[in-house]
């Protein structure tokens, strides 16, 4: 683990205590005022800022020139800033509180009623502490299948407001990808989180179209939802105010793969569907899809 | 207990759709993935459902997993030891 010895890593110590300050003080309207100018100078003297977004904002944008692409790293890192500040706000003060709903409810409770299990794909896309706010509210327990260090950030979260975790983490580092607890939870009927955007460089993957070039994305969802017969529901959230949110019910599809020689082309077709509305969701909330590296480099 | 290996090849063989491979192929010893057998985590899904369908027995998590599916003949010991305290 890196310790914080060098000036750059004393300075961001010294601004995340600052914010902690704001936030105890005026909270989390303090905090998003203070924000502002921190991501202006950040934006105007960081050149590696420019390096981690362009990826992405020159694919998603790419009529917009060296002024926009700058304008739009800007709001990019801003509306990533009100996500951080969110994450401190509501860890720090108990009586915080951000106020949403998530579509299509019903179609979800009907699924985990029939006691096959459902696999919550979503994404590195708006607050996801908000969407497991109501995924925990499901009339089931809650598994998500994640790596290392998702799994600290998660910790450090339900840490932070001195509760106990409201979801079990099935840690996709251990053995087989921490595949066979999630496939054991969901033949048990419940509910099994996974991000389907961001290959690791671990288990199975399948390579497809997203923005206009070829990305590897993950292939653990399709595999369990065909091998268990449990559906898929797209799950991606959003900010759509300063205490509110979305969480949008995109897709829900049932994979079921025909043979082992064809595994590959319907795990790939699947894993486009899932990057279609990924694409969708960009095109509606191109600020709130936060993967600072090049994605298609990867 | 060899009639339950058996049953276990030809289960692996015929519901992974393995191509070319023959249960007296499979030996009891071998790994069943990575390098041996060459079953990989997707196939790990499979195995999970179909031993619970065909034996009603749960792998439950990844202790289990790392203890059941280490060989064909750790898999029936697995198996048969469940079973019998069930």
């Amino acid at each position: 683990m890196t310790q914080p010895n060098s000036t750059g890593n004393r300075a961001e110590v010294l601004g995340h205590g600052i914010f902690y300050l704001v936030l105890k003080i005026v909270g989390q309207l303090g905090a998003y005022c203070l924000l502002a100018p921190v991501v202006a100078v950040y934006v105007l003297c960081s050149r590696k800022i420019h390096r981690t977004t362009r990826p992405y904002l020159k694919r998603r944008f790419p009529e917009h020139g060296w002024l926009g692409l700058r304008l739009d790293t800007f709001r990019l890192v801003h509306s990533f800033g009100k996500v951080l500040v969110d994450r401190a706000w509501l860890g720090l003060d108990r009586q915080a509180k951000l106020h949403g709903e998530i579509t299509r409810l019903e179609e979800l409770q009907d699924i985990i009623r029939k006691g096959k299990g459902i696999i919550l794909l979503t994404a590195h896309v708006g607050n996801w502490q908000s969407a497991f706010a109501h995924i925990c509210s499901l009339p089931k327990p809650v598994h998500s299948l994640m790596h290392y260090e998702a799994e600290a950030v998660a910790k450090h979260y339900f840490d932070l407001r001195n509760e106990p975790c409201p979801f079990n983490i099935i840690n996709s580092d251990g053995f087989l990808g921490g595949m066979v607890e999630a496939t054991a939870a969901l033949m048990r009927g419940e509910i099994v989180t996974i991000m389907g955007d961001r290959f690791l460089g671990k288990g199975p993957y399948v390579t497809v179209d997203f923005l206009g070039a070829q990305v590897k994305m993950p292939a653990a969802a399709y595999a369990l939802a065909s091998s268990t017969g449990a559906p898929i529901a797209v799950l991606l959230a959003a900010k759509t105010g300063r205490g509110r949110y979305t969480v949008h019910t995109w897709d829900i599809f049932s994979p079921k793969s025909t043979e082992r020689a064809k595994r590959e082309q319907e795990y790939t077709a699947w894993a486009g569907r899932f990057a279609g509305a990924l694409e969708e969701y960009v095109r509606k909330y191109p600020y709130q899809w936060y993967n600072f590296f090049d994605f298609w480099s990867q | 207990m060899d009639t339950l290996k058996q049953q276990l090849k030809e289960m692996i063989i015929k519901d992974l759709k393995l191509q070319g491979v023959a249960a007296s192929e499979i030996s009891d010893t071998e790994p069943l993935f990575g390098d041996g057998l060459g079953l990989d985590s997707l196939d790990a899904v499979e195995l999970v459902v179909l031993i619970q369908k065909h034996h009603g027995v749960q792998i439950a998590d990844m202790e289990e997993g790392q203890k059941a599916f280490v060989s064909i003949d750790a898999l029936a010991s697995f198996i048969a030891e469940r079973q019998g305290s069930g």
